[in-house]
């Protein structure tokens, strides 16, 4: 078995009263796709906010590429080279693709031309990316908001990895998509794996999108991982009964 | 696993392509492209309309006076582009241009103050007060409307305050009445066309040449040829037509060079675009690393000079300041109608949607409807009646092409 890229070790959080957390460990491997599933309040977005530095845990022990860390913020999470994309993808809906790919990194000229955008250089690099993802059909110059849900969705994640991170985390990536568009989502995601990138994804969608595209299954209940799987031998049915606490196995993957 | 999806694009339910067909495409070329087309039409059957009914109208004399009728309004509406961006407004503008004004006029002529010194510091005020606007509009997360609201008022009170008991300050003498009664002719205005022309050159030709690099699609035609020809004719055309009377008034040449400055700063530099960002999605560009309230404050100080340079060019006009600088109290006719100039041109109230020529397209077509009714001799009231109805039917306009491509999703 390779190191694993993050790994949560007893992490667990509070609010006020609230156990939003209990004792979680959580390991993901490059190349791997991990589902985090759960019904709603298992704590799936502390989850992963902890992963994202947008949250500090109360206690428990995270390390990085075997090292231990401190995510005190986003920022120490993306120095280590973890993207987060949320479910609201915060994109600009006037702004084209390339634009909402680089914004706030954009790349400027010298500060004498008022720091002169270099457009062709980042539609460039934009277009590099979007073809080795496969997704040359979008557009880069229409502005976002006139395109369509999978579309705005795979931009989000491109953007996500426009700068060479090793994980990438993404907080229900499908939930507003047709079927179509979610598995044109889920094949980019297996394609990030196939680079080599971790990928974690919070889905509700357990039937035709978890079981799918995902490698192994975590499933989240009232703050504690109660059971996990391999996706390619477990059914929609045994997820969601783990899910609302039909049975209690806990089949360790790895 | 999945299978690799090759380069056929997906169709979700018809939702990603939009519906085939000619009629999409224009919806979202004038959307996107020529988002300006329907003011530029209607602003020209406006120049027909009034050319068929009165011969003065086009002559070189009533054109000039015109435009410089037009740059007052444009300077204030181009600071307004900036603030409207972000889906702030500012009403304070009018009152920032009145105070800043009499300002300017009292120190040179009160307290012998070197003109230039004292147009520089009320430009430096006017900026200074845009800034406190975006500063307590962010820190203390007041709505911008209200705030301005309220400073405009409080503007207004420090003009009576500043103004001599006789109401009024003449700039005779002052050499401030130079700025809007001289003109730019001969040699040096053929000069400034040639450094207009080789500006938008410049600028276009980089590009072209940077996306050849990049191997992005670039058409020398379209991308430098076109824009450095239509800049050099439109140039030359307006230098010949003024030049019949007296040559191009000094204030259109300063307008020219403020609008090519904030053309630039929009659509070239990061700092545009961020304004663009932040109108659009102000938690994602805050999220993205955009400092939100501090582009704010400079925004609001943007436009506050740009206030204060229009209300010079306007005191300079009218040779002096009194109560009635700055539109009066509450901003008047003037902050109302470069409220609407930027509105007319294309700019979003809501903000991220507009651009900087919309502050010169709409304030003619404003000045047009003024100048060609007082032609006419119709009477103010009727000429309200025509500016609101002007309004109103170019934000119908532009929302119903709006809805259209929302609806072509």
């Amino acid at each position: 078995m390779t190191t694993p890229l993050l790994e949560l070790e007893n992490v667990s959080k509070a609010y006020g009263g609230v156990q939003a957390l209990a004792a979680v460990s959580l390991r993901i491997a490059p190349g791997e796709v991990v589902g985090l599933v759960g019904d709603n309040g298992a704590g799936k977005s502390t989850l992963v906010k902890t992963m994202a530095g947008a949250i500090r845990p109360d206690t428990g022990r995270i390390r990085f590429q075997g090292r231990p860390v401190e995510l005190r913020n986003p920022n120490d999470a993306k120095d280590l080279g973890i993207q987060t994309v949320y479910q609201d993808l915060a994109l600009c809906d006037n702004l084209d693709a390339v634009q909402n790919l680089f914004l706030g990194r954009e790349l400027v000229g010298p500060r004498l031309f008022g720091g002169r955008i270099r457009r062709a250089q980042a539609q460039q690099r934009s277009r590099e990316v979007l073809r080795r993802l496969r997704l040359d059909s979008i557009s880069l110059s229409r502005p976002v908001g006139a395109m369509s849900g999978g579309q705005r969705q795979n931009i989000a994640i491109a953007r996500s990895i426009l700068w060479k991170p090793n994980l990438v985390l993404l907080d229900e990536p499908t939930a507003a998509l047709s079927h179509t568009a979610s598995a044109q989502v889920g094949r980019l995601i297996r394609q990030l794996a196939e680079d080599g990138l971790g990928v974690l994804v919070v889905s509700h969608d357990i039937h035709q999108f978890v079981v799918e595209v995902t490698d192994r299954v975590v499933v989240l209940r009232l703050g504690r991982v109660v059971s996990q799987f391999n996706s390619k031998d477990v059914s929609g049915e045994t997820i969601v009964n783990a899910m609302v606490g039909g049975n209690e196995e806990v089949n360790s993957a790895r | 696993m999945s299978t690799v999806q090759t380069s056929v694009p997906p169709t979700e339910s018809g939702r990603a392509t939009p519906p085939a067909g000619r009629r999409a495409r224009i919806v979202e070329l004038l959307a996107t492209d020529l988002r300006a087309l329907p003011v530029v039409a209607g602003m020209l059957l406006l120049v027909v309309y009034f050319a068929s009914q009165s011969d003065f109208f086009l002559s070189s004399r009533n054109l000039s006076n015109l435009l410089v009728q037009t740059v007052v309004t444009g300077t204030i509406a181009l600071g307004l582009v900036f603030v409207l961006l972000l889906g702030e407004i500012d009403l304070s503008v009018a009152a920032n241009s009145g105070v800043t004004s009499v300002l300017m006029a009292k120190l040179a002529v009160e307290s012998g103050m070197n003109s230039a010194l004292a147009l520089v510091i009320a430009v430096a005020l006017g900026a200074a007060i845009g800034c406190v606007i975006g500063f307590w509009a962010t820190r203390f997360k007041v709505p911008s409307f209200v705030v301005t609201l309220g400073v405009g008022l409080v503007l207004n009170g420090l003009q009576l305050i500043l103004l001599p008991t006789a109401g009024r300050y003449s700039l005779l003498g002052t050499g401030l009445e130079q700025i809007a009664g001289t003109f730019v002719t001969g040699p040096a205005i053929w000069v400034l066309v040639l450094v207009a022309t080789a500006f938008v050159f410049g600028l276009r030709w980089t590009t072209h040449q940077r996306k050849v690099q990049h191997q992005i699609d670039s058409s020398m035609l379209r991308q430098v040829v076109l824009p450095t020809a239509v800049t050099a004719v439109a140039g030359a055309i307006t230098v010949v037509v003024l030049n019949a009377n007296e040559g191009v008034p000094t204030p259109v040449v300063i307008f020219a060079a403020l609008l090519a400055l904030a053309s630039y700063t929009l659509n070239e530099t990061r700092f545009g675009l961020h304004l663009y960002a932040v109108g659009g999605n102000a938690d994602a560009a805050l999220r993205a690393g955009v400092k939100v309230n501090r582009m704010k404050i400079a925004a609001f100080g943007i436009a506050g000079a740009l206030a204060a340079i229009g209300g010079i060019i306007a005191a300079s006009r009218i040779l002096g300041v009194s109560v009635s600088s700055g539109g009066g109290i509450g901003g008047g006719a003037l902050l109302l109608n470069a409220i609407a100039a930027a509105v007319i041109g294309g700019v979003s109230l809501f903000g991220g949607r507009g651009t900087a020529s919309a502050a010169l397209l709409g304030a003619l077509v404003i000045g047009i409807v003024g100048n060609g009714l007082n032609l006419l001799g119709v009477s103010t009231d009727v000429q309200l009646l025509v500016t609101g109805a002007l309004l109103v039917l170019a934000v119908t306009v532009d929302r119903t092409i709006e809805r259209m491509t929302a609806a072509s999703r």
